[in-house]
Parts: structure tokens; sequence; C-alpha cells
């Protein structure tokens, strides 16, 4: 009997590996380890010069640190500083769009209008405007978020517009059957039908202007005035504060995922639950 | 409010001055831009024809024959180009939740909504000062009628094609239209499927106590004469009317004698002269 068993415990805590092997999850979580393993490696074996590539484990330690933990918490307000510009420019550029893209609905003039301003400047890196935002409205906060909002605002008024245009005439009709006024329609039907749409439009939209803010952070960096974590990255340069640096790249990526993964959740919970949705 | 329209469709029913005619459809013609803006295309030419109050009214006609385009026009959906459609006795000029239009399309649902939720959402349409409560009530009361009780919180993904034309019907009903217009509701579900949804469809009609008008477009000779008081029968280009049949064995089992007789006579009426 014994004989049998072992095998048995044996063969269940292969398969118990296997299974782990086989998430998705488990897999990146090896790979990066690998990636950290040999960053690590390489520094302590080359001896690299630690002030210009310091070791993973230090870069690690000046995050926690950043992050409160036995450390001064100095990223959060660094870090809240540039997620404010880009909620503020995310809320007016989604108002912005929404506003345009639905007089474009009923209005050819508005159509034609968003459709060449929109095939205009979506090619536009829109950090190209800093220059011009910075003479206009000075190293201030409103520079960013114009840039901000250049950036984020045609991805997602194209997607909306492609996602008005697409709503079934079933539902169209629906709506005047029941007798809705403009804002009703706008409200009740266009924009939950149009949601699988928008939710690709937001997250491409928050995408570029995430990359738009930092990169315009660090041109304000330049210039010594500002404090968001593009700031804090390229002032981290200045005072040869590598690990620093890398640390503020840490955290940048760290709350880009972050941010994909709300929007992810958002759509599971909205048009994956809808069966609506779109990829 | 719901009351007030109950007595208002007594008053209709009892008053002998009002007309038993609800639709007057006026020598109606119906014609769209054709394609490449080439002239007109005539979709319905010269239909003249009134469909009575409280009765269940069959359109029934090739495809193509412009029965959609009249039953939309009815709705008011679309505008007429000759003639005059007239409900009570005012023009038709723009939809109106007094004429709820049932669609053959599956995706009349609102996805985001589930299916008790899409019903009640329609009553707070038709009723915008009915309490949540009662809305909620009288909701579950239709769903529970059109037999979705099971499927009350799912999301109308979750729903087969005969589940989802319930939920349509259901929702139609709550808002105690005075009229119906269903636009193959059915064309899209399996025989076994269509067949059941017929008798469920004269059930739900006779258990709101017959009382709404339902005008009801088909290319099916069977479910016309399982469903209508009266068929209407079109002929194609442009879109004609043929015949105005009486049909006595309205609600009758498919294979009672005289049901198939009707049928006959309907096959031969649809034949291209």
């Amino acid at each position: 009997m014994a004989s049998i068993d072992i095998p048995d415990a044996a063969s269940r805590r292969n398969k118990l590996v296997a299974l782990l092997l086989n998430a998705g999850a488990v897999k990146k979580v090896v790979v990066l380890a690998l990636v950290c393993i040999a960053w690590e490696a390489t520094v302590r074996l080359l001896e690299v010069n630690r002030l210009l590539f310091p070791p993973i484990s230090e870069i690690a330690v000046k995050l926690a640190h950043g992050l409160g933990l036995g450390g001064t918490g100095e990223l959060w307000s660094y870090v809240w500083q540039t997620l404010s510009v880009i909620l503020q420019s995310f809320a007016i550029s989604i108002v912005i769009a929404v506003v345009v893209t639905g007089l474009a609905v009923s209005n050819n003039w508005a159509r034609e209008f968003l459709s060449v301003m929109t095939g205009m400047f979506q090619p536009l890196p829109s950090i190209a405007l800093l220059p011009m935002a910075i003479l206009w409205f000075g190293f201030s906060r409103e520079s960013l978020v114009f840039v901000v909002v250049m950036a984020m605002i045609w991805p997602i008024a194209s997607s909306l517009t492609v996602g008005f245009a697409t709503i079934s005439p079933t539902l169209m009709r629906l709506g005047q059957n029941y007798e809705l006024g403009r804002f009703a329609m706008m409200t009740e039907i266009l924009l939950p039908a149009a949601l699988p749409m928008m939710i690709s439009g937001l997250r491409v939209g928050w995408g570029f202007g995430w990359r738009t803010v930092v990169a315009a952070e660090l041109v304000f960096g330049a210039t010594g005035t500002g404090g968001g974590i593009g700031w804090y990255i390229n002032n981290s340069r200045l005072f040869m504060n590598i690990a620093d640096g890398f640390a503020g790249i840490l955290l940048v990526i760290i709350v880009g995922l972050f941010t994909e993964s709300l929007f992810r959740m958002v759509q599971y919970f909205t048009t994956h639950k809808w069966g609506t949705e779109n990829f | 409010m719901v009351a007030v329209l109950q007595t208002m469709h007594a008053d209709a029913r009892s008053a002998g001055t009002v007309s038993t005619d609800l639709v007057e459809i006026d020598h109606v013609s119906i014609a769209f831009p054709g394609s490449r803006g080439r002239g007109t295309v005539v979709a319905v030419e010269d239909v003249s024809v009134s469909i009575r109050r409280g009765e269940k009214f069959v359109i029934l006609g090739p495809s193509g024959c412009g029965k959609s385009t009249l039953l939309t026009a009815i709705g008011g959906f679309i505008p007429v180009s000759g003639g005059e459609i007239r409900v009570d006795g005012a023009a038709v000029r723009s939809p109106s939740m007094n004429r709820v239009l049932v669609f053959q399309d599956f995706g009349q649902l609102l996805p985001w909504r589930t299916v008790v939720s899409n019903v009640e959402w329609a009553v707070g349409k038709r009723w915008p000062k009915m309490p949540a409560p009662e809305r909620r009530a009288r909701a579950l009361h239709y769903v529970e009628l059109v037999g979705l009780g099971p499927q009350a919180d799912q999301y109308p993904n979750t729903l087969s094609g005969g589940q989802k034309q319930r939920c349509a019907i259901a929702r139609a009903f709550a808002v105690q239209p005075e009229m119906l217009l269903m636009d193959e509701p059915f064309g899209a579900l399996d025989a076994i499927n269509r067949e059941r949804m017929q008798f469920e469809l004269n059930r739900v009609w006779a258990a709101e106590s017959e009382r709404v008008t339902i005008a009801f477009v088909t290319h099916d000779v069977n479910e016309a004469v399982h469903l209508g008081h009266r068929v209407m029968v079109m002929s194609r280009g442009p879109g004609r009317l043929r015949a105005l049949v009486e049909n006595p064995s309205v609600g009758s089992p498919p294979h009672d004698g005289a049901a198939l007789k009707l049928v006959e006579e309907l096959r031969e009426l649809l034949k291209d002269k």
C-alpha cells in the first residue's frame, strides 16, 4: 500500500508545481525576478560605477524610503502632483470630447470640424506644443494641463465618434419611441452604448497623457521649477542621485500599470458584464 | 397616472361616440430617395385601411412589400409622402409612447440593464412620477407575466433569442400603450420557439384584458392566421393592399380545419400575379 501512496503524493506535488508554472502571473513573476537578479549580478560582478548605474537593491531601498517605508515618503507628493495634473486634464478632455462629439452626432458642420481637428492633432505629439504653452501660460500648471489635454482629447473624441457611429439604429429608435429629449438620449442611450469604444479611447488617451505629463515635467525640471515625478527624475540627475532617478522611473511604471488595471476593472464591471466588450 | 389611463381606456370602450377605428390609414404612399440620388423608390402606394380598437391586425406580405415601412410610419418614425395616418383622429407626426414598437432585432434591449431594469426604465419614462417601489413591482409583474421571473436579474447577453423577445414584449405591455407595433418580432426565432411565442403573445394580450391594439407585421402565413383577427395582404413592388381578410379562426390550434383553409387562401393571395 505504502509503495502506491508515495508516488501518488509526489505526482500531486508535481501537478501543483506544473499548475503554478502554467499560470501566466507566476511566469511573469519568475521572469521579473530573473531580470532583477541579472541586473544585480551584472552591477556587482562587473563592478560598474554605482554612481551612474546603481544595483537594483539600492533602487528598491530608495523607492521604499521614498514611499515612506523607513524614509521620508517624499515620492508621494511628487506622484500626487503629477496625478492631479493628469486627472484634471482627463476630466477636461472628457467633458470637451463628449460635448463636441455629441454635437457632431446631429450637426454636419460640427462633425467636419471634429474630423479635421482630430485628423490634424492626432499625429502631433502634443509635447511639441509645450514651448508655445510656456510662452502663453508661463512655467505653470496651466501649461502642463494644456499640453496634456491636447494629448488626451483626440483619441477620446475619435473613439467616441466611432462609438456613436456604430450604435444600432434599433436602440436609437427605442430612444425616440420613449420620447427621450436630447440630453436623455445622450445619457441613457448614446453614452452607455458607446461605452465599450469609449473605454478603449479613455485608455489610449490616459496613456498619451501620462507620457506627455512626465515628458513635460522633465522640460520644466530643466529650468528648475515644477514638482511632479518627471521633475523629480530630472532633479535626481542634477544632484547625481541616480538611484533616486531610477526609483522615480520605477514609480512611473508602477503607476502606469496600476491605472491600466483600473481600466480593466471598470471594463470588467461594465462592458464585460453586459457582453458588449470591445478590445 | 395609471388609474387615469385605465379610465381613459374604459371610456373609450364604453362610450358609443368613440369610433371603433383606432388607426385610419388614408391613401398613404411612402417613397424614399433612390440610391445615388436617382429618382424615388416607392415602398408603399395608395394604401387605405383602418385598424379597429382592440384588435390584432396582421400585415402580411412577401419581403420587400413595404409592410415594415408602413408599420414604421404608423409609429411616426418616418413621414408619409402622400395621404395621412391618423390615430384617434389626430395625424401621426412623431413617435409616441402610446405606440410602442417591438423589433425583430434582439438588440432592442438595453444591454447595460437587467431584464427587470429594462422594463423599469420604460415604466419610468411613461410615468416619471411613479415611486420607485411601484415602478419595480409593475416591472416585475410584467416580467413574470411573460415567464421571465427566474431571469429577472440577468443581463440580456445571458438570454436566448426567445427570452430577449419575451423581455421586449414585457417592456412594451408594461407601459400600457394604446397600440403595439410588432415588426416580425419572432422572425429570427427557430420554428418551435416561434410557435410558442405566438401562443404566448395571445396569452399575454388576453391577460391584459384584450385592451391593447396590435399591428403585427409578418411574412409567415401560419403566424398571421394564428394571431390576426384580420389579415391585410400586401403585394410587392410597389406595396399595395391586395386583400383584407376576416379571420374567425384566430387563436385556434395550427391544424384546425378552418385555419388550414384560410392558410391556403392567403398563400394563393401572396402569389405574384
